[in-house]
C-alpha cells in the first residue's frame, strides 16, 4: 500500500516535471515582436501584415505574436531609440534630432522601404471643386487665404484640419505642400486619418489631408493636386513608409523572417491591398533612392 | 499592573498580546498608520519637487535656444514673414469683396456656376494679385533655409552637450559658423530691395487693372483695398531699413524668455527645427472652457442643492441626490466620446435650422469647439458644485430656520433670505472647487474642444465659444508622447504643468480660504 502511494506520487512528479517542460518549449517557441509608430502604417497595413504572418507561421506549426502600438512615427522612432522596440513604423525618413539621439545612445538604424503612400486632400462632397493647384493648397493650409470665396464659387470660412504634430504625414506634407511654411493658426489638429475623414464627411466647409487608404469614407471627395489624382505616377504628394530596425542588437530570428515576409510578393500583395503603392514603385518616384 | 483598580482578567490577557521585536501592537499599528501618512507627503513633496525641476530649468534652456535662433539668422526670415503677413492681410480683404459679391448672388438665386461665370473676373484677378507674392515667399523660403541649416547644426550640438555631459570641451571640434551664415543672409539684402521695387511696380500695375463691379455698395471696400495696398507699397522701403537694422549678435535675457513664454501669442512645435512656446492660446483656451462650463454649471448645481435641502420632500431628496452623484461614476472619456459622436453633432445640426438663426455665431461651422467641450465639463462639475453647496446649506444652524418661522417668515421667505445667504461662503468654495475641477481635466477638452492652438477671437462677441481652441491639459497630453526626454518641448511641457499646478492651487487656496472666513454657526 505504502509503496503504490509512493508511486502514484513518483508518477505525479514526473508528470509535472514533463507538464512544465512542454510548456518550457512551447514559451520558447512563440516569439514576440514588438512593432510602434506611424499611425498611417499601423492602421490598416500592420494588422493584416500581422494575420498574414499568423497564418503562415501556423502552417509550419509554431506560434508568434505582436505588440503594435500605432501613435505616431516620432513615437515609434523614440521607442526604438530606447530599445522599448524591435520594428519601428515611419512614414518619413529620419530628422536630424532623431539621428543624433539615435548615435548618442549608439543605435544604428537601418530604413526599410515597404511601400509608398500618396497623401490625399479630401473635401466635403458638397465641395463643388474637383481639384486644386499645389499653390492654391499652401495658400489654404498655410493661412495665406481663409475663405472658400477665394477660390470656388462658394463662400464661407475654411475649416483646416491636420494631424498632430507627433504624425509623420503633418510634417511630410509640410515639406511637400508647404515649402515647410508654419501651418495656419486656425487650423485644427486631430489625432488620426480616421478622425479628419470624419470631420470633414461632416463639415462642408471642411478641408484635410490623409492617407489614401482613408479616401473611402462616404461623404469625402479626393482632389486633384494640379490635375493629378492619387494613382497618378506624378502625383506630388507621395511619400515613402519604412520600418526601421536597430541593426546593432541582436534580434530574434522572427523579426528577420518578418522583415522577409513583409518584401516578399505575398508581403507586398497585402501592402497593395490596403491601398499603398509597392515598394518597387519607390524608385520610380524617388530616384534619388535608387542610387543607394 | 500597578493600576487604582483591580484588572479583570480580560484585560489582563490584552497585556500578553504577541510582541514584535519589543513593541505591542497597538504600537505597531500607529507607527503603520503615521509611516502610510509620511510616505504620502513624500510623494506628495517629490512630485512638486520634479514638476518644478523640470518645469523650471525650461526657461534657460529656451534662453539658449532664442539666442541660437538669433544667432543663426532664422529670426531674420521670420521678420521678412511680418511682410508677408501684412500682404495677406490685403489679400483677405480681397477675398472679403469677393465673398460679398458670391454671397450678393447667392442669395439672387443663382446656381454655382453661373455665379463661376459670372465672378470670373474677380477670380483672376484674386489669382494675379496673389501672384505678387511669390517672390516674397521665395526669398522668404531661401533665406529661411539657409538659416535652418546652422540653426540644426547647433541644436543638435547643443543637444549633444546635454546627452553627454560628461567629456565637455574636447568634443566640441567643430565650431559652427555662425559669422558665415549672417554673412550670406545679409548678402541677401539687395535682393530683397530689388524684390520689394519689383513688388512694388507691379502692384500699382496690378491694382490699375481691377475689375469693374457692378454692385455700388462694394464699391467702397474697393476704394479701401486701393487705399490699403498703396499704403502697403509706400510702406515697403520701412520693412528693408528694419531688416537692415537687424542685429544677429543681441543676447536673450532669462527675463525674455520668460516673457516668450507667458505672453506669446503662438505655440509651433518643430518648424524646421525650431519651436514657438507661448502659453496665452492655451491659458486663454482653458480659461474660455472653464467659464462656459461654469456659467452653465452654476444654476444648475446651486439649484438643484437648493431643492433637495430646502423644498424636497424626502423621497424626491432621496432620489435626485444620487441621481446627480452618480454623474462622477462616468469616466470622462465616456463622456468625451459621447461629446465628439453624440453632442458636437447635435448642436450643429441644431445650429444649422433656420428658425434659430439669430442666436449668436450660428450656424456654427464646427462640431468640436469651446461650447461642446465647456457643456460637457459643466456636466462633470454639477456634481462637485451640487453636492459642496448641498453641505453648507445644511450646516446653517437649526436655530436660524426656526427663528425665522417663528417670526412669521414663510418657508420660502427663510430659505431666500435667511439660509441661502448665510451659506453663501461655502456655495461660493463649492464654484471655486468646481472650476478647480473643470480646469484639470483632460479627456473631454482633448477630445470635443477642436484643438486649435490660437487665441480665441473675443471681437466675435457671444459667438466666441463656438470657436475651437486648445487647452493646457490638452496640449500636454497630446504631445507628451512624442517629446524626447530632457528635451525642451519636453520642459516646455512640464512648465504648461507647472503652470496649471499653481493655478489649481490658488483656486483651491481661494477656496478654504473664503470657507473658513465666514463659517457659520461656530
Amino acid at each position: 500500500m505504502k509503496r503504490l502511494c509512493h508511486l502514484a506520487r513518483l508518477r505525479a512528479l514526473s508528470l509535472f516535471l514533463l507538464g512544465g517542460a512542454a510548456l518550457a518549449l512551447t514559451a520558447g517557441a512563440s516569439d514576440k515582436i514588438v512593432v510602434k509608430g506611424s499611425d498611417t502604417l499601423g492602421a490598416k497595413l500592420m494588422p493584416r501584415l500581422k494575420e498574414e504572418f499568423i497564418a503562415i507561421k501556423k502552417a509550419k506549426g509554431e506560434t508568434v505574436t505582436f505588440e503594435i502600438a500605432a501613435e505616431g512615427s516620432r513615437t515609434g522612432i523614440a521607442a526604438i531609440i530606447d530599445g522599448k522596440a524591435d520594428l519601428a513604423m515611419s512614414s518619413r525618413e529620419l530628422q536630424s534630432s532623431e539621428m543624433s539621439a539615435a548615435r548618442a545612445h549608439g543605435v544604428n538604424l537601418k530604413a526599410i522601404p515597404v511601400g509608398v503612400d500618396g497623401i490625399a486632400v479630401i473635401v466635403n462632397k458638397d465641395n463643388p471643386l474637383d481639384g486644386l493647384s499645389l499653390r492654391e493648397v499652401e495658400m489654404i493650409f498655410t493661412g495665406d487665404i481663409d475663405d472658400w470665396s477665394a477660390i470656388s464659387p462658394v463662400s464661407g470660412k475654411i475649416s483646416t484640419y491636420t494631424r498632430n504634430t507627433s504624425s509623420g504625414t503633418y510634417s511630410l506634407f509640410q515639406s511637400l505642400a508647404l515649402h515647410r511654411r508654419d501651418y495656419s493658426p486656425f487650423a485644427q489638429k486631430l489625432a488620426g486619418n480616421e478622425q479628419i475623414a470624419a470631420e470633414v464627411a461632416h463639415n462642408p466647409r471642411g478641408i484635410g489631408y490623409v492617407g489614401l487608404a482613408y479616401t473611402h469614407n462616404p461623404g469625402v471627395k479626393v482632389l486633384a493636386i494640379d490635375g493629378m489624382m492619387p494613382s497618378n505616377e506624378s502625383y506630388p504628394l507621395a511619400r515613402p513608409l519604412y520600418f526601421y530596425v536597430n541593426v546593432n542588437e541582436e534580434h530574434p530570428p522572427v523579426v528577420q523572417e518578418f522583415i522577409d515576409f513583409i518584401l516578399s510578393p505575398e508581403g507586398q500583395a497585402v501592402v497593395e491591398s490596403v491601398d499603398f503603392l509597392p515598394a518597387s514603385r519607390l524608385k520610380e518616384i524617388y530616384p534619388e533612392l535608387a542610387a543607394d | 499592573m500597578d493600576g487604582p483598580t483591580a484588572q479583570s482578567p480580560l484585560n489582563l490577557r490584552r497585556q500578553r498580546d504577541p510582541r514584535v521585536f519589543g513593541v505591542d501592537r497597538q504600537s505597531l499599528l500607529k507607527a503603520f498608520f503615521g509611516g502610510n501618512a509620511i510616505v504620502a507627503v513624500i510623494v506628495l513633496l517629490l512630485i512638486t519637487f520634479f514638476l518644478f525641476r523640470e518645469g523650471l530649468s525650461f526657461f534657460p534652456q529656451y534662453r539658449e535656444d532664442m539666442e541660437l535662433y538669433r544667432r543663426s539668422g532664422m529670426e531674420y526670415a521670420s521678420l521678412v514673414k511680418q511682410e508677408h503677413d501684412r500682404f495677406n492681410e490685403l489679400l483677405g480683404q480681397l477675398v472679403d469683396i469677393r465673398k460679398r459679391q458670391i454671397r450678393q448672388l447667392e442669395s439672387e438665386g443663382k446656381t454655382r456656376e453661373e455665379i463661376a461665370a459670372l465672378t470670373a473676373p474677380m477670380q483672376a484677378y484674386f489669382y494675379d494679385f496673389s501672384d505678387l507674392a511669390i517672390p516674397l515667399r521665395d526669398y522668404q523660403i531661401a533665406v529661411r533655409d539657409l538659416a535652418a541649416e546652422t540653426y540644426k547644426q547647433a541644436r543638435m550640438d547643443a543637444e549633444q552637450h546635454r546627452i553627454d555631459t560628461t567629456h565637455t570641451a574636447d568634443q566640441h571640434a567643430h565650431v559652427i559658423d555662425y559669422d558665415g551664415t549672417i554673412t550670406q543672409i545679409k548678402a541677401t539684402f539687395p535682393q530683397l530691395t530689388a524684390l520689394n521695387n519689383q513688388l512694388e511696380s507691379d502692384m500699382l500695375v496690378v491694382l490699375r487693372k481691377f475689375p469693374p463691379l457692378e454692385d455700388p455698395s462694394l464699391q467702397p471696400l474697393v476704394k479701401a483695398f486701393r487705399k490699403d495696398a498703396i499704403a502697403f507699397t509706400a510702406g515697403l522701403p520701412h520693412y528693408g531699413a528694419t531688416l537692415a537694422e537687424w542685429e544677429p549678435e543681441r543676447s536673450v535675457g532669462l527675463w525674455e524668455a520668460l516673457k516668450t513664454f507667458l505672453f506669446g501669442e503662438q505655440w509651433i512645435v518643430n518648424n524646421n527645427g525650431h519651436s514657438l512656446f507661448g502659453l496665452l492660446p492655451l491659458l486663454t483656451g482653458s480659461l474660455l472652457v472653464t467659464g462656459i462650463a461654469i456659467v452653465l454649471a452654476l444654476p444648475f448645481g446651486v439649484g438643484a442643492a437648493i431643492y433637495t435641502n430646502q423644498m424636497a420632500r424626502r423621497g424626491e431628496a432621496g432620489f435626485i441626490k444620487p441621481c446627480i452623484e452618480f454623474i462622477t461614476a462616468i469616466p470622462s472619456v465616456v463622456i468625451g466620446f459621447f461629446g465628439i459622436a453624440v453632442f458636437g453633432t447635435l448642436v450643429r445640426e441644431l445650429s444649422g435650422t433656420p428658425w434659430l438663426d439669430w442666436l449668436p455665431g450660428f450656424p456654427i461651422a464646427e462640431r468640436l469647439n469651446a461650447f461642446t467641450a465647456g457643456c460637457l465639463l459643466a456636466l462633470m462639475a454639477i456634481p462637485t458644485i451640487f453636492t459642496l453647496s448641498e453641505d453648507a446649506l445644511s450646516r446653517v444652524p437649526r436655530v436660524y430656520t426656526e427663528s425665522s418661522l417663528a417670526l412669521g417668515a414663510t418657508r420660502f421667505q427663510t430659505t431666500m433670505r435667511i439660509i441661502v445667504p448665510t451659506a453663501v461662503s461655502g456655495i461660493v468654495s463649492a464654484v471655486l472647487l468646481g472650476i478647480g475641477r473643470v480646469i484639470g481635466e483632460t479627456m473631454v477638452v482633448l477630445l470635443c474642444a477642436g484643438n486649435r492652438i490660437r487665441i480665441p477671437d473675443f471681437s466675435e462677441g457671444l459667438a466666441t465659444p463656438f470657436q475651437p481652441v486648445h487647452t493646457m491639459t490638452g496640449i500636454i497630453a497630446q504631445e507628451m508622447g512624442e517629446v524626447a526626454q530632457g528635451g525642451i518641448h519636453y520642459r516646455a511641457l512640464f512648465c504648461v504643468g507647472v503652470v496649471l499646478f499653481l493655478l489649481t492651487l490658488l483656486i483651491n487656496f481661494a477656496a478654504q480660504k473664503i470657507f473658513r472666513h465666514t463659517r457659520v454657526g461656530e
